[in-house]
């Protein structure tokens, strides 16, 4: 009688298993709720299942704002997704507490992978100590949006025009947002990105000139705002925001998009915000520094999470999504970080709103661009320098001294 | 149908002899109020306790290892962090800039529009009309018109030749900005409370005293405000737990900036345990709010004691 | 004559001050909602109160951009989950506090008034554990439970005890007389005596957990599980920038209602207030 208990009780839990098994469900975090975006992922994730029978592919929209943090809730609330899209900022976070899987064997025993093909800056964040903890499926490199219509009013040569003939650098950037402004009353020369240069993207309103004049924001655990070369960088901005007031200055608003700033810093996924704005527009490289070019990028990558129930399954999936066909694909929204996708006509000719010989220097700018400096503590680092940095956009503010504040806050975080 | 059985039980108990009516009060008393009493337990005498057990810990979060450290957060918070008494010292700011404020403009309100005139319906309805409102909508709109030179606040004052300064991106106008827009969100609460009290007062005392020659402002002094007494000692404490307790309104309208000049309390904890994810710290910072806030609360109430004596 | 003349002045500078006053309080409204109706260009162009071109499509595309609807719909279920369990829960021990003398009352009072002072901030690490233990992250349960149970809850057992203290006490005593049980006497007798202090209650444990943001922010991710609050500060595009025409309009969706509802309650609302004896 006890035998067959046991054994009714073992083919129940049988059938109970191979019923999960046959029934695998992968969730993804996206920060994205783009409709275009989601059918994009729907459709590759169709791939993947009619490959993998019985599985299902979920992906669950966290907004952007608060997304790392309500990624690490999850987290911490036992309920990790399998798979999520992970900024280059938290990438050292997770990497550190080790919640990360090394996908690294999956991928390179996948057939025709050919792992090598990802550009080795573009991995610097995401391998460690020969393991892989993300493959990078957005490689975006900081690019200039400038108003056609603005700079004609102007009776001046957009950025485009001066980059082709080697003129667009930091000083001509200076003199240029000055004319425009002056050309179109009421409105400004440049806008930081996103309108956000004095909030939540401070940072990236300071780098790209920093970049420019040789510096950075830290390395190698040493802050770099209170050397020279960011201290003139910072300068230069400081005047073109409160002297020249050609750039829109902290509580004010000049949407470039609204058509109420002549130029703008932003990614080539922005361009899909550009037919309804109603100008003629362009897009140009940053301009180059006294250190010659120095593209910046923002980067995002798949991760897996190792407390997942199905990691090698993820694995999988992360390997069809970053697979060459897929990385043209996802091109479209987000500039990939193969060499043989970028190299390709495909690649160049992907965007219906940006040319393609704008989108060479696109192209160009992802193969040489160096990421947004990372760190374990960036939430820290970030509050730690945001006061200071408020008090550095100060119309009366000492840009040296200011930096040197900055510094001394974030010293010893990093 | 519960309540049926709830009372046959109730009736049986009441037949049963064993049960002395001491002994039956009190368990009818102990059953009435065990739902309050064991969720109080579970989700507040239990944290609280807990609370103290965490502020000795080093906890992260993400890697949630925990490892007792024994009062180094408490050192570390105290003696280590410059930035905790620019904390404290916001919330106390705020605190002292909320209170007084705001009582002061709900007793004008509940004096002015306690009594039946033409108008005092619409007037009642404006003022407590943000109280409904949620916080962070009302944070959203006064964050837009508060902006530097094209917020709505600015353009107005501007007619009346005033220059405005750009409000939240100055530290001392910041957080004279997020106390008033919290005031004017608030204050109806405190009116309506107010005005309850009020006409809750005989009218006799106040028509003798004018019958006698009081003027107003005595009639006030001497009869109304010692008659409000209770009132405003609860409205006072309730007030200030209120402004320690403020975060929406922070976390939308300044997020804390600029130069760290609204950065509370309530956001600060918020910000340690929640954005870096040190869950000892946070513990450790909370258990000192929970000390300021009882120590506050202790001192109004021996204070209006003493006053009432 | 005179004397009258002066009071009327003072009538009239007394409203003429008030509608000064009333300007913050009406202002914000007005400007929300105009501004629920126009572009983002409009709205960061020279401000006007009326648009110049109306885009009723705001208040469409707040329903497509995120499951508004939904979210509008977790708000109003939850607070009404949160003031029905409240008013029940807190009734009950405010009787009991208030009519049955009871060892243990003195002290149970005590800890309920330290209730009172801890802020939620003090509780909310350790409940976040408690929730994630009891397997509740990103469920509506910790925003029904803890507003229940916390210190809301208190203020509003401590409210409804402040009305059964002043309550006549004979009613009561003649239904137990006809062989009410206590409970009986509560439901039949006490309640139906309190509707104005059980109507206060209800509407501030309302519209606390209406307005609820920590909590919310803290045990919710997905989208379809927000609250009003979170989903207003999240009318972001898919950058994480704000939509500002689209939060406007997304806010008055989400103020218009309530304040309507006020307006025709309004005296009711008021009235209850002073009859509740809120006053303490």
């Amino acid at each position: 009688m006890k035998t067959a208990i046991k054994l009714a009780l073992s083919a129940v839990a049988l059938c109970a298993l191979s019923a999960q098994s046959m029934a695998q469900e992968l969730r993804m975090t996206v920060w994205t709720g783009n409709e275009a975006h989601l059918k994009m992922l729907n459709g590759i994730a169709a791939g993947f299942i009619a490959k993998h029978p019985g599985v299902t592919v979920k992906f669950e929209t966290v907004p952007v704002a608060d997304y790392t943090q309500k990624l690490t809730f999850q987290v911490a609330g036992g309920n990790a997704p399998d798979i999520a899209w992970m900024m280059e900022d938290a990438a050292p976070a997770f990497e550190n507490a080790g919640l990360l899987m090394d996908i690294g064997p999956t991928l390179k025993a996948t057939e025709g992978y050919n792992f090598e093909d990802f550009s080795e800056p573009a991995m610097a964040l995401w391998q460690k100590d020969g393991k892989v903890y993300g493959m990078p499926f957005s490689t975006s490199p900081f690019l200039i949006y400038y108003n056609k219509d603005m700079f004609d009013k102007a009776g001046l040569e957009d950025p485009n025009q001066l980059a082709a003939k080697g003129e667009w650098n930091m000083q001509k950037f200076q003199e240029v947002a000055k004319k425009v402004t002056d050309a179109n009353p009421g409105k400004w020369g440049f806008e930081f990105k996103d309108g956000e240069g004095y909030a939540s993207r401070m940072t990236h309103a300071l780098l790209p000139p920093v970049r420019a004049y040789g510096g950075d924001l830290w390395a190698n655990g040493q802050c770099g705002l209170d050397k020279p070369e960011a201290v003139a960088a910072v300068k230069q901005l400081h005047d073109m925001v409160f002297k020249d007031k050609s750039i829109v200055p902290p509580g004010e608003q000049g949407d470039y998009f609204s058509g109420n700033s002549a130029m703008t810093v932003n990614q080539i996924s922005r361009a899909s915000k550009m037919p309804e704005a109603g100008f003629k527009w362009g897009i140009a490289p940053l301009p180059s520094g006294p250190a010659g070019e120095a593209p910046v990028i923002g980067q995002a990558a798949l991760t897996v999470f190792a407390s997942g129930k199905n990691t090698e399954l993820a694995a999988q999936l992360v390997a069809e999504m970053t697979s060459r066909d897929n990385v043209a694909v996802m091109a479209q929204f987000f500039p990939p970080a193969r060499k043989s996708v970028l190299e390709s006509n495909a690649f160049v000719n992907s965007n219906k709103l940006i040319p393609p010989e704008q989108m060479k220097s696109v192209a160009a700018a992802i193969v040489n661009g160096r990421v947004h400096p990372s760190h374990e503590h960036v939430p820290q680092i970030f509050a730690a320098m945001a006061p200071r940095v408020d008090a550095l956009w100060r119309a009366d503010a000492n840009v040296e001294d200011a930096l040197k504040g900055v510094c001394a806050a974030i010293q010893p975080l990093l | 149908m519960a309540g049926k059985a709830f009372r046959d039980n109730a009736a049986r108990a009441a037949g049963a002899p064993w049960l002395t009516l001491k002994t039956r009060e009190m368990l009818e008393a102990w059953l009435f109020v065990s739902p309050t009493l064991i969720g109080f337990l579970i989700f507040f005498l239990g944290p609280l306790v807990a609370i103290f057990y965490y502020s000795t810990t080093e906890w992260n979060l993400l890697s949630q290892q925990a490892t007792f450290v024994g009062l180094r957060n408490f050192h570390n918070v105290l003696l280590e962090n410059p930035d905790f008494w620019h904390v404290v010292r916001n919330s106390v700011i705020f605190a002292l800039g909320l209170v007084p404020l705001n009582m002061a403009l709900a007793l004008s309100l509940a004096l002015a529009l306690s009594r039946p005139f033409f108008g005092v319906v619409f007037f009642r309805t404006v003022f407590f009309a943000p109280v409904v409102t949620s916080a962070i909508a009302w944070a959203i709109v006064w964050k837009f018109m508060l902006q530097g030179e094209g917020g709505a606040v600015n353009q107005m004052l501007a007619w009346i030749g005033i220059n405005g300064p750009n409000w939240l991106r100055e530290p001392n106008w910041a957080m004279a900005a997020v106390i008033v827009t919290r005031v004017i969100k608030m204050v109806g609460l405190n009116m309506i409370l107010y005005i309850a009290a009020l006409q809750s007062i005989p009218r006799d005392y106040e028509e003798a005293a004018t019958l006698e020659g009081a003027s107003r402002w005595q009639v006030f002094r001497m009869i109304t405000w010692p008659l409000l007494a209770p009132t405003t000692l609860v409205i006072m404490v309730l007030t200030t737990i209120g402004s320690f307790k403020v975060f929406d309104h922070i976390y939308q309208m300044t997020g804390g900036g600029p130069e760290n000049g609204t950065l509370v309390l309530a956001f600060y904890i918020y910000q340690q345990g929640f954005k870096f994810f040190n869950v000892g710290y946070a513990a450790a910072l909370a258990l000192i709010m929970f000390v300021i806030v009882m120590a506050l609360t202790l001192v109004q109430v021996m204070l209006r004691r003493r006053d009432m004596e | 004559m005179t004397a009258r003349r002066t009071e009327i002045l003072y009538r009239i500078c007394w409203t003429v001050a008030l509608l000064l006053l009333a300007v913050p309080f009406v202002f914000p409204f007005l400007w929300m909602i105009s501004g629920g109706f126009k572009s983002t260009t409009e709205i960061f162009g020279t401000p006007t109160l009326i648009p110049r071109i109306w885009r009723f499509e705001n208040f469409v595309e707040v329903f497509t951009y995120q499951p508004f609807a939904r979210q509008y719909f977790n708000s109003l279920y939850i607070a009404a989950t949160v003031t029905v369990l409240t008013l029940f829960i807190a009734s009950l021990a405010g009787y009991a506090l208030a009519r049955i003398r009871f060892a243990g009352a003195g002290l149970l009072m005590l800890f309920l008034v330290m209730a009172l002072m801890v802020p939620e901030e003090v509780t909310i690490i350790p409940n976040f554990f408690l929730i994630r233990a009891m397997g509740l992250i990103d469920t509506h349960w910790p925003l029904v439970l803890l507003p229940v149970f916390g210190p809301q809850g208190v203020v509003a057992t401590f409210l409804m005890r402040q009305f059964f203290l002043a309550l006549p006490k004979e009613l009561e005593d003649a239904g137990k007389m006809d062989g009410l049980s206590r409970f009986g006497v509560w439901l039949k007798i006490a309640l139906p005596m309190s509707r104005p202090a059980l109507a206060a209650v209800a509407i501030i444990t309302f519209l606390h957990s209406w307005n609820l943001f920590l909590e919310p922010l803290i045990f919710l991710s997905s989208l379809e599980k927000f609250t009003l609050p979170l989903a207003l500060s999240n009318f972001n595009d898919s950058y994480g920038l704000p939509l500002w025409n689209l939060q406007l309009a997304a806010t008055s969706l989400a103020v218009v209602p309530i304040l309507i509802i006020y307006l025709i309650a309004q005296r009711q609302i008021i009235e209850s207030f002073a009859l509740s004896g809120v006053k303490g």
